[in-house]
């Protein structure tokens, strides 16, 4: 599903260039979970910015479902992210102004589902993640936990490919972490890719794969049995 | 996705209502004030457009060389109407005009009106329709008149006016013949009542003047036939003065009726604008006025990005395009346009009138025009646009990676285009303040010059009935009353110049030269009831010296023009003969209060008359002398109401137009500052909010109160010192023009520039320090716990 060859993004300030993502090689199947890891600033959230279409790189290539990204301008990412990337971030990143049935309805509206066909999808995957009864809520009236359902809820509305999760269960605690985890695993078991970035080894072990980064290469990959 | 865009917009607005009351309050004052401005604009530019004919329509003008200069002026002889409609195969049809006022009487009700003479084209070339009558026929006949509706209902009440008797000025008995339509407040007309021609011939001497082309008395209108160009007319009408009489040196010309209200300054022979400037600057203002209510919304919208930014990423997370986000935003400054332009039209309903009394109009709200709607949703959509499209494009850029990893920050560079907003409002504002000081300081240098006479219990009343008959019983009575202690008779009141004439000549004038004098006459006691000083000679005084029949009196001016080193005995040669100086008095303000005095001659006894002054006497009370005067009045001219002016008033007319625009400039500017600070409050607001994390700390670490104000406040007023900067040139640049059309003016003094700098600065410091304050008195414990 994803190939990418000799990546590299590179950050400027005045004086000093840094190396985020240094000839980085890699590839994920269809159906994989991985999970990324790697000490801070090793360069986990480049790495999935540019595997999720949200940013570019300076060199080298990316090919996703066969077809070359890496040099695609905003408009185009941006209509073959909505298709087929779900994203899932540590800190939610629900909009305070829509309810829960609104933040989780947003996908469908940009991808031109009818209304009717929305309340269905909507009301399926609430009723999934087991948050149907908040549908009217507020991202404020929800717990951590809950909060995350939304978004994990918001991610597949879609049916996407591909889920991109960073640090999904960061800002959780270990029992809501759990649950989510298993939610992701239910996911990568009906057929969805997922690849995740964590710093939590508990977490990673859920996938099949550990990717190891540091200094923007791959140091080691870990196969989990 | 609309519901999706509205709900997210109407939230937002619920949530942050603080800031939706500024963008809001701003904008519709915005709209409002450019609305009032745009409807005062709308009415000038449709002056007499209204008229069927108007492409076809023209007034006669003259054009000819004196005291210098080229001039052009639209009194025309009476019988140039007869040669235009007789011996001009271009012309159409062809009216005169003239101002008429007489008593009207029905049964027990009397009135004093003010209509126009015409000819019996004028309802078949304008646009005045006839409720009742036929306009082709209505004025063919001498003692047919003509009344508006409101006249018709003032004098009959509900009662049918048609084939009513009216009697006039106690002397004729006239028909109505028709009624016509109110007439609307866009033209140049202002009459109650339409007289046939023949009777301004039969009352004036049994038209003396019907045939003589050496005086410009009259109006005179044309339409010419479809087809006929402006310039191929002027080509033919050049020389009809020429043709009919001796005078040699005026051309003849028309102007076009789309150009009646808002061109017609001439100079040197040109037509070079007139009230368009007038129009052009009060456009300007209104979108100015408009945009910097628009700023307010950018600058707020943009300031507040930080918290929007977040929705940003995620929607662009979950696909969101940016041409969708733009049309987000864009729709949400739409909505709020609506919302303001709402309570826009609220506010100009409620203000309309006084902004009518101001103006000196009659607008309204055409609230059953389909048009007008139509204007003002594309005027509320045009506002959306405006304020929203520098939003939309910022609030839309952001990249997701940033916003959602929370190292956004909103930039804060030296050039970020809200400063550049904030200047250009202040800029605005300061200029606005700066020449309403230099409006007001003209106004009261004009208001204070001297008058030359003595304004004070002074009063006139126009001859009307039987006061020319007994004026002498009258002045009589007037004194031995004690109602007045001085009386005099004279062609015009002391406050307007109602005749001038080139036809004088004296020993020394040169060849061929036209020198133009403002006239007056007096039957004697001029300079007694008047007040003013002679500095040579005598008044005139017909009663001591009856030769003064033919005396004149010269103004400072005139002796100046005409060169003389002795005036008094001098001889000086019209038309009517040999005219001779008794005396000179000190130059005084006849007309315009901001010219020169322009030089005149004082005729003695031997020539018309249209009004009486008198002093009050002081021994009584101004009421009581006052109706002493009236009992005087009704004993000698019953048939008449008694109406009289005082001049101290009519004198204070001559400031209408510079107090209107003192007021208004003043509106303006205070509108303008009020939204400004509007947005300077909001943007104080969010900043205070914004760094209440570095206050703390600064206070943790030992900055006062006093301190922390400061350096929030200080940035502010950084940007209100730049404003002042910038538009002191302009403003010195455009009152400096404006003034140069007065030539009797002030001077532009550095005190001005000063007191608009510290009105801004305090104006600004109170805006912002209110919120400064409160930043600073957070307790920092709270502020920096809420991390």
């Amino acid at each position: 599903m994803i190939k990418i060859t000799n990546l590299e993004k590179f950050y400027r300030t005045e004086e000093v260039e840094t190396i985020a993502l240094n000839k980085l090689s890699m590839h994920v199947d269809t159906g994989e979970f991985v999970a990324i890891m790697g000490p801070s600033g090793c360069g986990k959230s480049t790495l999935l910015n540019i595997l999720g279409m949200l940013d570019d790189p300076d060199e080298g290539s990316y090919v996703f479902n066969d077809i070359e990204v890496a040099h695609f301008n905003e408009r185009k990412r941006a209509d073959l992210r909505k298709h087929n990337i779900g994203f899932v971030f540590q800190s939610f990143n629900l909009i305070d102004e829509l309810t829960v049935f609104e933040n989780v309805e947003l996908p469908l509206i940009y991808t031109g589902v009818s209304a009717s066909e929305r309340v269905k999808r909507v009301e399926e995957v609430l009723d999934k993640m087991q948050i149907m009864h908040r549908r009217n809520h507020y991202p404020q009236q929800l717990s951590g936990g809950q909060q995350q359902r939304v978004a994990i809820a918001r991610a597949v509305v879609n049916k996407p490919k591909l889920i991109l999760a960073d640090e999904p269960t960061g800002n959780l605690d270990s029992s809501n972490g759990n649950d989510v985890m298993e939610l992701l695993t239910d996911l990568n078991e009906q057929g969805t890719t997922i690849i995740m970035v964590t710093h939590s080894e508990h977490d990673a072990r859920y996938s099949h794969r550990i990717i190891r980064l540091l200094d923007g290469q791959t140091v080691m990959e870990n196969i989990m049995v | 996705m609309f519901k999706n865009y509205f709900k997210i917009t109407w939230r937002n607005l619920m949530k942050n209502k603080g800031f939706t009351a500024i963008n809001i309050a701003g904008l519709a004052v915005g709209m409002a004030s450019a609305a009032l401005i745009l409807f005062w604009v709308q009415n000038e530019i449709s002056y007499d457009r209204f008229h069927d004919k108007e492409d076809r329509l023209y007034t006669m003008y003259n054009r000819s060389r004196f005291d210098g200069k080229l001039w052009c002026w639209n009194t025309t002889p009476e019988p140039m109407w007869k040669s235009l409609k007789h011996d001009y195969p271009q012309v159409d049809q062809a009216t005169r005009a003239r101002d008429a006022g007489f008593l009207f009487t029905v049964g027990e009700k009397r009135l004093n009106i003010q209509g126009n003479f015409v000819d019996n084209d004028f309802l078949t070339m304008f646009s005045f329709p006839l409720m009742k009558g036929d306009a082709k026929t209505a004025l063919t006949v001498m003692k047919n008149i003509v009344l508006t509706e409101s006249t018709a209902k003032r004098l009959f009440g509900n009662d049918d006016a048609m084939g009513k008797t009216i009697k006039i000025d106690s002397v004729d008995y006239f028909t109505v013949t028709g009624v016509m339509k109110d007439l609307p407040n866009n033209t140049r007309f202002k009459f109650d009542y339409l007289i046939p021609w023949q009777y301004y011939e039969k009352t004036d001497n049994g038209g003396k003047e019907s045939t003589n082309w050496g005086n410009n008395n009259v109006q005179t209108y044309v339409t010419l036939k479809p087809g006929v160009t402006e310039d191929f007319f002027n080509s033919r009408v050049k020389n009809i003065t020429r043709s009919h009489s001796d005078i040699k040196d005026i051309d003849v010309f028309v102007h076009p009726a789309k150009k009646w209200r808002l061109y017609s300054k001439f100079e040197e022979g040109k037509q070079v604008g007139g009230k368009i400037e007038t129009v052009t600057l009060f456009s300007v203002i209104a979108g100015f006025i408009l945009l910097i209510a628009c700023i307010n919304f950018m600058n707020l919208s943009t300031a507040r990005s930080e918290k929007r930014a977040k929705e940003v990423g995620i929607r662009k997370v979950v696909g969101a395009g940016k041409a969708s986000l733009i049309a987000q935003f864009m729709g949400e400054s739409i909505l709020i346009s609506f919302i303001s332009g709402a309570i826009a039209l609220l506010i100009v309903e409620l203000s309309i009138s006084g902004f009518d009394t101001l103006t000196q109009k009659q607008l309204f709200i055409p609230f059953g025009d389909a048009s007008f709607w139509l204007l003002a949703v594309g005027f509320i959509l045009f506002t959306g646009l405006l304020a929203g499209s520098y939003p939309a494009l910022y609030l839309s850029s952001f990249a997701p990676v940033k916003v959602l990893k929370g190292t956004f920050k909103a930039a804060n560079a030296t050039f970020s285009p809200r400063k550049i907003l904030v200047v250009t409002q202040f800029t605005f504002a300061i200029v606005l303040i700066i020449s309403t000081i230099i409006v007001k300081e003209q106004l009261d240098y004009a208001q204070n010059r001297e008058t030359g006479y003595a304004k004070n219990n002074l009063v006139y009343t126009v001859m009307t009935g039987d006061m020319g008959k007994n004026y002498n019983l009258i002045r009589n009575e007037l004194l031995t009353s004690g109602a007045a202690t001085a009386v005099s008779k004279t062609s015009a009141p002391i406050t307007e110049g109602w005749s001038d004439t080139w036809d004088f000549s004296w020993d020394g004038k040169h060849e061929g030269e036209k020198i133009d004098f403002n006239v007056f006459n007096t039957d004697g006691n001029f300079t007694k009831t008047m007040g003013l000083k002679i500095v040579d000679g005598r008044d005139i005084d017909v009663t001591k010296y009856p030769s003064d029949s033919t005396a004149i009196m010269l103004n400072e001016a005139a002796v100046k023009v005409m060169g003389f080193k002795h005036p008094v005995g001098q001889i000086v040669r019209s038309s009517n003969g040999k005219l001779t100086v008794v005396g000179v008095v000190k130059d005084f303000i006849l007309q315009s209060p901001y010219e020169p005095v322009k030089q005149m001659v004082i005729q003695g006894p031997s020539t018309w008359f249209n009004v009486i002054h008198f002093k009050l006497n002081d021994k009584y009370s101004t009421a009581q002398s006052l109706k002493l005067a009236e009992n005087v009045f009704k004993k000698y001219n019953p048939e008449y109401p008694f109406e009289s002016h005082f001049v101290d008033e009519a004198y204070g007319k001559k400031f209408q137009d510079e107090q209107r625009m003192g007021t208004l400039a003043s509106l303006f500017a205070g509108l303008t500052i009020f939204i400004s600070c509007l947005g300077l409050f909001g943007l104080a607001t969010y900043m205070a909010q914004n760094r209440i994390k570095e206050i703390g700390v600064r206070k943790v670490l030992g900055a006062s109160v006093m301190r922390v104000t400061t350096m929030l406040s200080k940035d502010f007023l950084k940007l209100v010192a730049i404003s002042f900067v910038v538009s002191v040139p302009v403003a010195w640049y455009l009152m400096s023009q404006w003034l140069q059309k007065y030539p009797y003016r002030v001077e532009i003094s550095v005190w001005v520039f000063v007191i608009a700098g510290i009105l801004t600065t305090l104006i600004s410091i109170l805006t912002v320090s209110s919120q400064a304050v409160k930043a600073a008195l957070t307790n920092p414990v709270k502020s920096l716990r809420s991390e």
